[in-house]
């Protein structure tokens, strides 16, 4: 893999949280990378660092110490508002809880990141085109609250891919979601690296989802303990939902 | 930037929390309405005011030889006055002009004396320009233009000397040379019910004070204007226009005691106002800073999609717009008839200043007005949103300062 393939590249990578005079350490020393087109899962318990680690890629949270690199920008030396251009213009998240606008509708929650972004008059063009791709023009009209929670989380990644980021972020995506939802989710993510070329990296407890990983990191005590790539057969994909499931 | 589906997002977001926008633009109203009401007041009370001082004999302007200013003496005469009266003449924004001169001196009757300020005018523009005259009740008669050795004094100062009409009172003044004295019949008692003015008001016609005191020509031209409002300006224009010699003073200067009480009753009217102003909008800053508190973790998903800090201020700052708009409605709502009853009905002041309606001299008017106009509109929708801007302000900084990783651990 060449290194301009190198979306992430973090190189012993801590984060300490501090609260008063208690530190708790969520990373201690990831070395990590990810490659263009990856479906990477992040695995292990709770608190061993998945969320951190995904805040950190995401320019959400800043490091403690080492060296992070996300589609070729050292992380360590962008200022707030840099750090929300990356954000905007080239990354996708998917977040736990949804974290839809609650009083904008499925298609305007798309619009308003490409509004955000700038994107001119095509805009609700364009955010109807993402939703009739991911077959969810149906849902266009209706609020969060319209919406089952599944819903919810497609119109999610529909937001999150409007802008066709390199790097979608996505934290235990299908956590809120009974089994059939997570893997509609996952089948529709998978479609978007397959069609699309978009990399994924996405932390989850859940065996079933893992199995669509093309790569399985797993983290213990925020340490990197596992790191497998999987072949072909072992991915668990829309033409062969029988693969067994992995972690 | 700002777009559609934002300030979509930002009305939403004020119909989504119902309780909360109503309670924030009944707080704008009713602060921005006191602000109003008291607005209102201090504009029409302070316009009465100008109004009485100018009207009770100050006039807006008034044309006074170079050297009064400084020495206040009643001796000086203006210069080249039929010039200067012809200027004033031609203008068109004069409304009366009184041509007066004025002396110190005694009044005397039986074994009775009283010090006074003898004002010499001429009858028709004294009752033209001057509420005291026209306003007062008069037993007998004002002076007429031809009339010779009368007077007409208030009615504290007939008590004083206790005189009546038609007795003869002997007067004593410094005159150009030497001091003069001459016998004046009183033709007139004048009583505006103020124990103040009717113990100072001593008129003679112009003629008679300058054949008593052997000066000549009048020692001021006061001018009243049709409007108030333009009194520095038309001041600069007669300044130019007016023969060497005299200068143009106005109300303020002619009575400084009245121009400071007016500007003190307005800074502290406006104090207070201040003080209501700064308390509303604390509270209001108070209602917004909870809700951003309250909307932390939205915030926290906005920032996380990219979302810069100048759009989440943006975004609240729609919001404080509409907030305002509200507030601005609910000011007219309660504040505008309010303030139309001050305009229009007034408030009797002599149940708080009794009937002795002076002040420094001035005869003020037992109703006091407020003011209502156009301006009303303005004032509600400037400072209801203005305020509402200002007190969104910093709670909007916070918001643009969030923590997304933070906020959105926060459940």
């Amino acid at each position: 893999m060449s290194e301009n393939n190198t979306l992430v590249c973090a190189r012993d990578l801590t984060k300490v949280y501090r609260t008063g005079d208690v530190e708790v350490h969520a990373l201690r020393g990831v070395t990590l990378d990810v490659h263009a087109g990856e479906f990477v899962a992040i695995v292990g318990p709770s608190g061993s660092g998945k969320t951190t680690l995904l805040n950190l890629a995401g320019a959400l949270d800043s490091v403690t110490s080492g060296a992070l690199t996300v589609l070729g920008r050292d992380l360590t030396e962008l200022g707030r508002r840099a750090r929300a251009d990356l954000r905007l213009r080239s990354l996708g998240f998917v977040f736990q809880a949804y974290n839809l606008v609650p009083v904008l509708t499925a298609r305007e929650n798309v619009e308003f990141v490409l509004e955000l972004q700038g994107v001119g008059r095509d805009r609700r063009a364009r955010s109807t085109d993402v939703l009739n791709e991911l077959g969810l023009d149906e849902l266009a009209d209706r609020r969060p609250l319209e919406m089952s929670g599944g819903q919810q989380q497609r119109v999610a990644v529909a937001r999150a891919v409007a802008s066709r980021p390199k790097l979608v972020l996505a934290d235990e995506p299908t956590a809120n979601l009974d089994g059939e939802n997570a893997e509609i989710l996952m089948t529709m993510m998978r479609r978007l690296r397959d069609e699309q070329g978009m990399t994924f990296i996405f932390s989850t407890h859940d065996p079933r989802v893992v199995a669509y990983a093309s790569r399985v990191v797993t983290l213990t005590d925020g340490r990197v303990s596992a790191d497998k790539r999987r072949n072909n057969d072992e991915i668990r994909t829309p033409g062969n939902p029988d693969t067994q499931d992995a972690s | 930037m700002i777009g559609t589906v934002s300030y979509k997002y930002a009305l939403r977001s004020l119909h989504g929390h119902t309780r909360r926008t109503i309670l924030s633009v009944i707080g704008v109203g009713v602060g921005c309405a006191m602000g109003l009401v008291a607005t209102s007041w201090i504009t029409g009370g302070g316009d009465m005011e100008i109004r009485a001082a100018t009207g009770s004999g100050a006039g807006h302007l008034r044309i006074v030889p170079a050297q009064w200013p400084e020495s206040r003496e009643n001796s000086l005469r203006l210069t080249d006055w039929q010039k200067a009266l012809a200027v004033v003449e031609a203008r068109s924004d004069v409304r009366a002009v009184a041509v007066r001169a004025r002396a110190s001196g005694l009044l005397a009757f039986g074994n009775r004396t009283a010090g006074v300020e003898m004002v010499g005018v001429t009858p028709a523009g004294e009752e033209a320009s001057n509420r005291i005259v026209r306003k007062a009740h008069i037993e007998g008669r004002y002076l007429r233009a031809d009339d010779a050795g009368a007077v007409v004094i208030g009615r504290t100062l007939a008590d004083r000397l206790d005189v009546e009409l038609d007795d003869d009172l002997l007067v004593t003044l410094s005159g150009r040379d030497d001091i003069s004295r001459a016998m004046l019949t009183v033709v007139g008692i004048l009583e505006t019910g103020s124990r103040e003015i009717d113990g100072a008001v001593c008129h003679v016609t112009l003629d008679e004070l300058n054949r008593i005191t052997g000066f000549e020509g009048p020692g001021e031209i006061a001018i009243l204007l049709d409007d108030n409002r333009h009194i520095d300006r038309a001041r600069d224009e007669l300044a130019q226009a007016v023969p060497e010699g005299n200068t143009v003073i106005t109300w303020r200067e002619v009575s400084p005691e009245i121009a400071t009480g007016v500007a003190a009753d307005r800074m502290f009217t406006r104090l207070l106002i201040g003080i209501v102003v700064i308390v509303v909008l604390l509270g209001i800053a108070s209602a917004q800073l909870t809700a951003v508190l309250e909307r932390r973790r939205e915030f926290g998903v906005l920032t996380a999609l990219g979302m810069k800090g100048r759009q989440i201020v943006s975004l609240l700052m729609i919001e404080a717009v509409v907030i305002g708009l509200g507030g601005a409605g609910v000011t007219l709502l309660v504040g505008g008839p309010v303030s139309y009853w001050l305009a229009t009905s007034g408030v009797n002041i002599t149940r708080m200043m009794g009937n002795d309606l002076s002040m420094g001299g001035v005869l003020i008017d037992p109703v006091m007005y407020g003011s209502f106009g156009a301006w009303v509109v303005w004032y509600a929708v400037g400072v209801s949103i203005v305020s509402t801007l200002g007190a969104t302000a910093y709670p909007a900084w916070r918001a643009a300062r969030t923590d997304p990783a933070q906020a959105m651990r926060v459940v």
